[in-house]
């Protein structure tokens, strides 16, 4: 297929899992906000998503030192124009690269992205008060399920339904590992901390960003323990939202995509590989935040590698 | 030279298409207008609305340029009435355009090759020397099968007698039809109950008769042939309609910078590597084409596909160097090109027209400004015109002042006003003025589509049709026998 369109696959379902990923993550925070600590400022409860979002610096430039507040972050992550990774500027990106792939997507899937589009940014447009952007969080999640769905029963699976996966499971890789690299920083300051129980809201809204809550109390009765929790969101290959698992699956969009003749691809994929399938002891020797700056490099790498030999 | 019988311009009424006279529809939408006045305007409104969402929901929309960033996408506009054209009125259009378009490719065979045509004096030299879209470089270049124009979107117009007149031949990279099919599906959907008092003809395999016209050109036979659709992207007016006709035809839908020309061969980049084109149907401008031979800071196009092409390794659809035959400028002389290649008499006549080069023509326009539409020769999509009814005198003095500084790129026609129809305006049937775009495949023989994109001047009492300026669009029926 051509290149260019392999990268528009590739992109557009990395957009949509972003909007996604952000209104669980924002929805999340909305919810614990209403029971947060007393003691804890409004600057406290946003930064965290602002740095997940790779947008405080931004923010800052924007609005000033010390302006972080519940109603201005909602709004520029949510709606922010000149936020480039804030939900409309990546619902609208996710709706160019489809467009670009038009020809190669189903009816079904290019009736979906206009809608979700359309409808978005429609209701975008207005102030947001918590309330309703909490709903527009949630619709927007159940719109992303059932787009993947469509993808799921419409889509040839050939090369360009294998991008579309690859796309999709490197930006939800990339998501967890930066939730869990900033949350991780705030829940638990202070490295003695690691062998002691911890906040149970705290943790709790942790793993609910991830979808993974349930599952995790499933898996491990004790209470919240960090090595645990870093072990089931890193490690657990079925957790679906685990970083282990979104590398398995990338590995198998490249299996269709096919590695012949593209080395520097398999090699920063191998690499990839390699370092989730260690354990958690390992991961702490390491030191956990170290562990995490060094994943996010290896991914770069491997998206860089699939610019040079695939979008090009 | 043209203006016979223009002089004495009376007040005059258009023709209406589907009345004969205040109170009766013409024979032909009897039928329609008894069901109409039946189910009523309410039945209407809920039809408008549905097929708004349809439209809404398929993403059926055109660009509007030079807005915002992001540029404005609107949805395609469409009028549920539809437009009929009975048997015997086709049979006229259909013949009128297919001699047109004959004549047309020995045209432009001639001025590539010989040049007969202006050696014999049928046509002055200068009108084809100093016209933008001669491309001297490809002079000497006979395409496959001696075909240039592969499709052809000419618009047509009904006079205040009610005859088909000729206004524009486009033959560069005329865009519309996917709405003509996206009209008809959309019609069908929502009236259905229309459909079954009329025997209407199909208009839906255009794209296989574009597809078998394309393959038959391929340098490597029919059934290897890999076809390109070439677009300028995502950010082009028509990019609907190129995704649209790539994915009914099942055709690589490419930019230029997906390709690349090495040794006169040109190459689609791809996940695996390179891969052969054969044809190319470009939707981009000869200026834009290749800038290693047209514009050199071209970014939209192919370096060295006109080599290719020289080589005969790709066929490029419609062939580089057609616009000519398109000229406004030429235009006035398509009758004469008819009669000077087939021996026949024109079936469509043209609408009468001026030549801004010519000193008495010129003279007698500047002193009827008001009812004339004055056009820039090489522009189109209602670009780059005035229209004398609704003009000021500031903007009539700028035009004095184009036309004296640069004679050749101008003409001139009297107001014609193009016929009228009912549409359906948010709750009244109202009468708006309309045109017709059929569209032409010149393949294995040459066959037009039974049918075509009506475009309307939504605006009231406007005669601008273009969907840049406001026009919209109906469903254009053409009846069986």
């Amino acid at each position: 297929m051509l290149s260019r369109i392999a990268d528009s696959m590739y992109w557009m379902a990395r957009y949509l899992e972003r909007a996604g990923e952000t209104a669980r993550l924002m929805e999340i925070n909305l919810l614990y906000l209403v029971e947060a600590e007393e003691d804890m400022g409004e600057e406290d409860k946003w930064r965290p998503i602002l740095q997940i979002n790779s947008s405080e610096p931004l923010y800052i430039e924007q609005f000033g030192n010390g302006s972080i507040s519940t109603s201005r972050v909602l709004q520029f992550i949510s709606a922010g124009r000149n936020n480039p990774s804030s939900i409309r500027t990546c619902l609208r990106l996710f709706r160019e690269n489809a467009r670009v792939a038009r020809d190669r997507i189903s009816k079904e899937m290019w009736e979906a992205v206009n809608e979700i589009w359309m409808s978005f940014n429609e209701r975008l447009k207005g102030p947001l008060s918590a309330e309703r952007a909490g709903n527009l969080f949630v619709e927007l999640r159940n719109q992303v399920a059932r787009f993947n769905g469509l993808v799921a029963s419409t889509m040839m699976r050939g090369e360009a339904y294998a991008f579309y996966q690859l796309g999709g499971c490197f930006e939800r890789a990339d998501m967890t590992v930066r939730t869990l690299d900033v949350k991780y920083h705030i829940i638990l300051p202070d490295l003695s901390m690691v062998g002691s129980a911890l906040d149970y809201y705290q943790w709790a809204a942790l793993l609910k960003s991830l979808s993974g809550f349930e599952a995790f109390r499933r898996n491990y009765h004790s209470a919240f323990m960090p090595a645990d929790v870093a072990e089931f969101v890193v490690l657990n290959r079925d957790f679906p939202r685990s970083i282990v698992f979104s590398v398995k699956h990338m590995g198998s969009a490249l299996q269709i995509i096919g590695l012949e003749n593209k080395d520097a691809t398999g090699t920063a994929f191998a690499n990839l590989s390699e370092m989730v399938g260690g354990t958690s002891q390992q991961i702490f020797d390491a030191g956990l935040h170290e562990y995490l700056e060094s994943l996010l490099e290896k991914m770069s790498l491997v998206h860089g590698a699939l610019a040079e030999e695939f979008f090009q | 030279m043209y203006n016979a019988g223009m002089q004495g311009s009376k007040p005059r009424t258009p023709y209406h298409e589907f009345y004969a006279d205040d109170f009766t529809p013409r024979d032909h939408y009897r039928l329609l207008w008894d069901h109409i006045r039946a189910t009523g305007n309410n039945a209407l409104e809920a039809k408008a609305h549905e097929s708004q969402l349809a439209l809404q929901a398929e993403g059926v929309t055109f660009t509007v340029y030079g807005e915002s960033e992001e540029g404005i996408e609107r949805i395609w506009p469409f009028d549920l009435i539809p437009r009929i054209i009975t048997a015997p009125e086709w049979v006229k259009i259909e013949s009128g355009l297919k001699q047109r378009v004959r004549a047309l490719n020995l045209f432009l065979g001639d001025l590539y090759g010989d040049q007969k045509i202006i050696k014999d004096g049928v046509i002055p030299p200068e009108l084809i020397y100093q016209g933008r879209d001669f491309r001297r470089e490809i002079v000497g270049i006979v395409p496959p099968r001696g075909i240039y124009t592969h499709v052809s979107g000419i618009d047509i117009i009904r006079d205040e007698k009610g005859e088909f007149l000729i206004l524009e031949d486009n033959l560069r990279t005329p865009s519309g039809v996917s709405y003509m099919i996206e009209n008809r599906v959309i019609e069908r959907r929502i009236l259905p109950e229309f459909f079954n008092k009329y025997r209407v003809r199909r208009v839906e395999h255009y794209p296989s008769l574009l597809l078998a016209a394309l393959r038959a050109l391929s340098p490597r036979g029919a059934a290897n042939a890999e076809i390109v659709l070439l677009t300028p992207g995502i950010y082009n007016s028509a990019y609907f309609e190129h995704t649209f006709l790539a994915k009914e035809m099942g055709v690589e839908l490419a930019e230029g910078r997906d390709m690349v020309t090495v040794n006169d061969i040109v190459y689609l980049k791809t996940t695996t590597g390179l891969q052969r084109v054969d044809v190319i149907y470009r939707r981009i401008d000869d200026d834009f084409l290749d800038p290693l031979v047209f514009r050199s800071d071209s970014s939209l196009g192919i370096a060295g596909v006109i080599n290719a092409w020289r080589a005969g390794n790709v066929a490029i659809v419609n062939a580089p160097g057609s616009g000519i035959a398109d000229d406004k400028a030429v235009y006035p002389y398509v009758p004469d090109i008819i009669r000077y290649y087939l021996g026949q008499e024109p079936i469509l006549n043209n609408v009468p027209t001026y030549q801004m080069t010519n000193v008495k023509d010129r003279e007698y326009v500047f002193d009827n400004m008001e009812r004339m539409v004055i056009k820039a020769v090489s522009e189109s999509g209602g670009y780059g015109m005035l229209m004398g009814p609704s003009s000021t005198p500031a903007l009539r003095k700028e035009f004095v002042d184009l036309v004296q500084e640069n004679p050749r790129n101008y003409i001139a026609q009297p107001v014609v006003y193009l016929s009228r129809h009912v549409c359906y305006m948010d709750g009244e049937l109202e009468a708006r003025h309309l045109d017709l775009r059929p569209y032409v495949i010149y393949g294995d023989d040459i066959e037009v589509v039974p049918g075509g994109l009506t475009r309307v001047a939504l605006r009231k009492g406007s005669l601008v049709v273009n969907s840049s300026q406001g026009g919209g669009s109906k469903d254009t029926w053409v009846l069986a026998e």
